[in-house]
């Protein structure tokens, strides 16, 4: 295993785009992570307000709810990491390394091990920094404090960390599928962020789709199904109930999802003719 | 002799083309082996297949003596067609990606970047390297491991004619260590400089296999000349042992009948008080040899 990590980090560790990339990443992230109070400060400068409630008022650094606002933000950024991905495993490809790779003595799956452990702790070491901003926040803003609250919850961090694992597996997947990264790129793109969440919409609140079959099928749209692990969390604010826990069928769908992108991985790693 | 690759009825189907079929080969311990082949032969798909980067679509083939595939590619240091390795890195940091996967020691880097002429370079990054460097660079990774195994293919394709000669010295340093070298090659002059067995491939089958020894005898054609040319021009007309012979420049070509030897030409020269300054039998050549089974067959 840790030859697997080594392989792929002596791959990348001289290699200034993907460090650049990552940079941007955590400037975003960062920038998700503690704009919330700014954010809501500058809407109570244009005057708004929830209820009748002034906006920094919202207590949205309260443990426990901090874990899920911070993590439900945060997951719109997996897609810059998704794109770290998709161009390390493209470079694989277009240089004909993998196929050196293989030649020299990796087997097909130590290559999945070696990229899928890459993903893994790219996604530990994004999750850890959500839950460091979230202690600084807390400690900032919160108005409870306390061993018993700081852990309550934080089932959203293994969620935000699964999510990202099974987005970039589709994205080393989609790599594979089609060698160019730019329209691998652009693919998953406007496929996460805006076909399937139309197809979504179209299947849950078409008339002609009203109390059919399909209409629970949207669950199973594969980005559906990561969503679905945290739900959109803020409409508690003008109390709305909302999910806030982890649903176990949401779990299982998305788990079913990763099994089936490391499977076909594996499959088409074995069966393509690397020329 | 110890078998290192036993191939048996490999096969490779791309669409409805055939690239290679039913190719059974066995090389063994300390043989330079030449797959010999014009482009498109299937050399490269059969390379492939052994070293697991080509699916077979049929047949089998085993490393040393069944020894599992992918230990056994860590001990064969390989080259496929065109170098690959990553174009932001270093020749260096190339190399430690190899000896990472090989599993050897960083240490033979220096050594072998001095050995492919490269260590001067050696902190520039690949993509700025030469066809041939780049070349001389995957074949330094080859070299890495200090590996039992040596797969070539086409090994001096973009050299230039000083490093295509460094390249074949290297191959014979290496075989003369004892190690096993299978190159494929469309160069017959190559094959017949470096190797000791060969096969020769055409659309993927195999039409010959054997040593290039035993292909590369004595031919029946001599080249004369003497000081007084008319005189030796008389004695090989009268001469019965003569098939045919024809005055090219200043020397004349001759065919002997068979079981005549150059010794009967020279004896005979010697008693009629010619003094011959060229007496040369013409070797075959791997060249005329391959055209010939290409046309057999």
């Amino acid at each position: 295993m840790i030859k697997a990590i080594k392989l792929e980090w002596l791959k990348i560790r001289n290699y200034k785009t993907f460090w650049v990339l990552l940079g941007m990443y955590f400037l975003a992230l960062t920038i998700i992570c503690f704009g919330g109070m700014f954010f809501l400060e500058y809407l109570k400068s244009e005057g708004a307000e929830f209820e009748g409630i002034d906006p920094t008022m919202l207590p949205i650094y309260d443990f426990p709810d901090i874990w899920q606002n911070m993590t439900y933000l945060g997951s719109f950024l997996r897609i810059l990491l998704a794109f770290i991905v998709i161009i390390t495993v493209n470079n694989d490809q277009i240089y004909n390394t993998l196929r050196q790779n293989i030649i020299d003595g990796v087997s097909k799956g130590e290559y999945l091990t070696s990229k899928l452990l890459f993903v893994v702790i790219l996604a530990m070491i994004s999750t850890l920094f959500v839950f460091i901003a979230g202690l600084i926040n807390g400690a900032l803003y919160s108005h409870v404090w306390g061993l018993e609250f700081l852990f309550d919850g934080t089932i959203f961090l293994f969620a935000y960390f699964y999510d990202i694992v099974i987005f970039c597996s589709l994205a080393f997947l989609l790599s594979l599928l089609f060698k160019k990264s730019g329209f691998v790129i652009v693919l998953l793109f406007l496929y996460s962020m805006m076909f399937e969440p139309i197809l979504g919409v179209i299947i849950e609140h078409a008339v002609f789709l009203q109390d059919t079959i399909f209409q629970p099928m949207v669950n199973f749209l594969p980005v559906k199904a990561l969503n679905n692990l945290i739900t959109v969390p803020f409409p508690r604010y003008i109390f709305r109930e909302i999910t806030d826990y982890l649903p176990l069928g949401s779990f299982a769908i998305a788990s079913a999802w990763l099994a089936f992108y490391l499977s076909a991985i594996l499959l088409i790693l074995k069966r393509r003719d690397l020329k | 002799m110890r078998t290192v690759l036993n191939i048996s009825g490999l096969t490779k189907v791309f669409g409805k083309i055939k690239a290679v079929t039913d190719l059974n080969l066995s090389i063994h311990e300390g043989m330079v082996y030449g797959i010999l082949g014009p482009n498109g032969s299937g050399k490269t798909t059969t390379l492939g297949m052994i070293l697991d980067v080509v699916a077979p679509t049929n047949g089998s083939y085993s490393w040393f003596e069944n020894e599992d595939p992918v230990a056994a590619r860590k001990k064969i240091g390989a080259i496929l067609e065109t170098p690959c390795f990553y174009p932001y890195l270093t020749a260096v940091q190339n190399l430690k990606i190899t000896a990472h996967i090989k599993e050897c020691s960083e240490l033979r880097i220096d050594d072998v970047l001095k050995k492919v002429g490269l260590y001067e370079r050696r902190n520039d990054s690949f993509k700025g390297y030469s066809l041939g460097m780049k070349q001389r660079l995957s074949i330094g990774a080859a070299l890495l491991a200090d590996p039992p195994i040596l797969i070539l293919d086409e090994p001096t394709n973009g050299l230039d004619p000083q490093g295509i000669a460094e390249i074949r010295t290297l191959i014979r340093e290496i075989a003369a260590q004892g190690k096993t070298i299978i190159m494929a090659s469309h160069l017959l002059d190559e094959v017949q400089k470096v190797c000791t067995d060969f096969c020769i491939l055409r659309n993927g089958i195999k039409l010959h296999e054997g040593t290039v020894a035993e292909i590369l005898g004595d031919t029946n054609e001599l080249e004369l000349a003497a000081a007084d040319m008319a005189q030796l021009g008389k004695l090989l007309s009268e001469t019965s042992e003569i098939e045919s012979y024809s005055i090219e420049g200043e020397m004349y070509k001759v065919i002997l009948k068979p079981n005549h030897t150059s010794e009967d030409i020279n004896k005979l020269c010697f008693e009629k008080g010619i003094i011959l300054k060229k007496l040369v039998t013409k070797r075959k050549s791997l060249e005329q040899e391959f055209l010939k089974i290409l046309k057999e067959k």
